[in-house]
């Protein structure tokens, strides 16, 4: 069984990496390393002896993870040959993300073929809460990290910061290294390096596109699994390349073309449908809500002391105060981000992804559709998952969006 | 113009304000023997009691001329309380806050104690948020004792016996910055318990006490003593309408909670407030370590006279917080 759903992954992969080479004209060239990291997907990368620690959320504070010479990896998986894996375990209307997911532990199938010493599960939504308990299926060792229901108390957040805490011991323990200042001001360094670089693409798409959305997509997805130090170089070399364009006002599409904020459940590598689609249609997705990109690197660690003692809880901070997951309530930030985003971007307008399963999005999305209403900006709730079924439905649905927008442009 | 203000913007206003602190404590300690009075109504404590101060901090005058009949408030003595409070109040207008964060010779010394405890690599401690609220309260406690005590020497209040003039001044009486200031400039005189009355045996063992609570507290919490301060407290009154302010731009606050992470006096509204424009809390001493610690461009912001001075940006954090540990 491993075998055929390796094969068919693989496929998947090519498929949806195909689409987006063929499809999309005019990109940099410099985003020919982030399409042969994709390509690559499952082939084996050295890692110098350094073990990798999986993560299933951005919940997860991965300068721990750097600070005691270990790789994080991010495992959240887009495939929907997974998905159909993960269907055994799981009921019907559960969410794809996390049957993919699930599907890919069981099998043993991770991002360049390596073998995690321990998967650090946050317990965000439902699912990942009850994922801790199915670890019997699984090879790995599982490590249920306990993220409160809210963040705005204070009592939430020092439970957060012993939480963080046991995981920094427990980390130690599996790496069998030690946590030391220097390591994790080194790797609090590190990981802010690839931040700033990522804002500064943010920066860049806030301005008339010089890059397709779901190329921004794929470049922040590439961090899942890719080295950071590589990562980061390779992004500083693309934003050049961006920055350059949009100087000799080299644009992938004309000003006329809808500006579209993504948001809500995230688009992973290879389920791709959503982004591409929409720019397929002459759309141009500048700004995405998802835990998969823009949230998952844009917040800041500010360090008073840099003594152990209050670095961890710093770190902690960071990963709970600015969190717009809607796993928390209230969840107010997030409608205030997202209208943030949309002042920022010049947002033509919003459309809003739920897979079908997740219901924290979907009971989010009328409050958020009210908000954005009220700021006159225009929003398309779909739901979606990784099978195809419902593509024809889909494509109406956008097409006529996508007529409003650009009716209301012209 | 742009390019001065980027500077700004992007520089380091804690190294800034050690320098800046150093100065001023030379000035309000020293300055004395360089004949400099600056006014002996300053919102900061420059204590008369140190032969050196070059300005005094209002509390003193404000007790002695609140010690007072209350037939003479209505005439030369009242007249005297409002001109005084008018200077003081124009001092409060213009730097607001900035007094405490900038200027006051004993925040600077708890600054002091913070970095020497820094470089002894000691944990500060922690207070739970209903310990601290608690403890805050006790500024206005003294500001009302204050002010009450010197009209009980003088009057008798609520049908009760006048106070023993000994308790007088009773806020001088218990503050450390008496007998620790004085000792900048060699005089040790400060340091005694009067044992001639109970009560100003009483009073004088308060102030050793207080200074000694004022040693440990401020070397394991910053700014410890600053959270009873009265003078904090009576500042807090022109933070509103002062001309130098600290605003928030509440829209493009994501709530990271680094400003209140960076926080000396631990104001938590300063994250969580997503209403009000002017951030400026009854302990905020306006040191603008939280402006720094802000990753969103223009979201803090201080303003003189309603132009931006300072304010919070992306490149200024990056490279106040992070390049600097860039490692290989």
């Amino acid at each position: 069984m491993n075998e055929k759903a390796k094969i068919r992954l693989i496929i998947e992969v090519k498929k949806s990496l195909k689409e987006i080479m063929d499809d999309f004209s005019d990109v940099p060239e410099e985003m020919g390393y982030f399409y042969e990291r994709f390509r690559a997907f499952f082939e084996e990368t050295p890692n110098n002896g350094k073990k990798v620690i999986a993560t299933m959320c951005i919940h997860v504070p991965v300068e721990l993870i750097y600070a005691v010479g270990a790789i994080p990896l991010r495992v959240c998986s887009g495939a929907r040959s997974m998905a159909e894996i993960g269907e055994e375990f799981f009921p019907a209307k559960a969410c794809p993300l996390i049957k993919s997911t699930f599907g890919a532990l069981y099998l043993n199938i991770f991002p360049m073929a390596a073998a995690p010493a321990m998967i650090i599960n946050p317990t965000t939504c439902d699912h990942k809460k009850k994922i801790g308990e199915m670890a019997e299926d699984i090879d790995s060792c599982f490590y249920t990290l306990e993220l409160p229901p809210t963040k705005e108390t204070e009592e939430a957040r020092f439970y957060w910061h012993m939480v963080v805490k046991k995981l920094a011991k427990e980390l130690e323990r599996v790496t069998g290294q030690r946590l030391t200042r220097k390591k994790l001001k080194a790797a609090i360094g590190i990981v802010s390096l690839a931040q700033a670089q990522l804002r500064r693409l943010y920066n860049i798409r806030k301005g008339n596109p010089v890059i397709w959305g779901n190329n921004a997509i794929l470049v922040a997805n590439a961090y899942f699994f890719d080295d950071i130090a590589n990562w980061t170089d390779r992004l500083s070399r693309l934003n050049d390349e961006l920055e350059d364009r949009a100087r000799r006002n080299q644009y992938v599409v004309g000003q006329e073309a809808p500006r579209i904020l993504l948001a809500g459940s995230p688009s992973i590598f290879p389920n791709m449908t959503l982004p591409v689609m929409i720019e397929q249609m002459g759309g141009i997705v500048v700004a995405e809500e998802f835990c998969s990109s823009s949230r998952s690197l844009y917040d800041m660690v500010a360090v008073d002391e840099w003594s152990l003692y209050d670095m961890i809880p710093a770190i902690a901070d960071r990963y709970l105060k600015p969190g717009i997951c809607p796993c928390f309530t209230p969840n107010i930030d997030r409608k205030r981000r997202l209208l943030n985003i949309a002042g920022d971007f010049c947002i033509d307008g919003v459309i809003y992804n739920s897979f079908a399963g997740c219901q924290l999005y979907q009971m989010e999305s009328r409050h958020v559709e009210k908000i954005l209403e009220q700021n006159g900006i225009p929003m398309l709730y779909l739901e979606t998952d990784y099978t195809s079924d419902n593509t024809g439905q889909l494509t109406t649905r956008l097409q006529a969006f996508m007529e409003l927008l650009q009716d209301q442009k012209s | 113009m742009k390019k001065i203000r980027a500077f700004i913007n992007n520089s380091n206003i804690s190294k800034f304000r050690f320098y800046f602190q150093i100065a001023a404590f030379v000035l309000f300690v020293y300055g004395g023997y360089f004949y400099v009075t600056i006014s002996e109504k300053l919102p900061t404590f420059a204590c008369p009691f140190n032969k050196g101060s070059g300005g005094t901090c209002y509390l003193m005058p404000l007790q002695h001329q609140l010690h007072m009949t209350w037939s003479r408030f209505i005439g030369p003595g009242g007249i005297h309380l409002l001109k005084g409070f008018l200077v003081f109040a124009c001092f409060g207008l213009v730097f607001s806050k900035a007094w405490c964060g900038y200027l006051c010779p004993l925040g600077t010394i708890q600054d002091w104690i913070t970095k020497l405890r820094k470089v002894l690599h000691i944990r500060f401690s922690k207070y739970g948020e209903t310990t601290f609220k608690g403890l805050k309260k006790i500024k206005y406690i003294l500001l009302f004792l204050l002010i009450i005590i010197p009209l009980g020497v003088s009057n008798s209040l609520l049908w009760l016996p006048k106070f023993s003039h000994d308790i007088f001044p009773p806020f001088c009486k218990i503050c450390p910055g008496r007998i620790v200031l004085p000792l900048f400039t060699g005089d040790t005189s400060q340091i005694y318990i009067d044992f001639s009355t109970k009560t100003a045996m009483t009073m004088t063992a308060l102030g050793m006490i207080v200074t000694g609570i004022f040693f440990t507290g401020s070397f394991f919490k910053k700014r410890f003593f600053c959270l009873f301060c009265p003078m904090s407290a009576l500042l807090y009154i022109f933070s509103k309408v002062a001309i130098l302010r600290l605003n928030k731009n509440v829209a493009k606050c994501t709530r990271c909670g680094n400003c209140y992470r960076v926080c000396d006096v631990g104001i938590k509204e300063i994250a969580d407030d997503v209403i009000n424009k002017n951030i400026v809390k009854d302990d905020c001493m306006l040191c603008l370590k939280c402006v720094e610690a802000c990753p969103e461009e223009g979201c803090l912001e201080v303003s003189f006279f309603n132009i931006p001075v300072f304010m919070s940006t992306e490149t200024g954090f990056f490279k106040r917080y992070c390049l600097r540990n860039e490692i290989k």
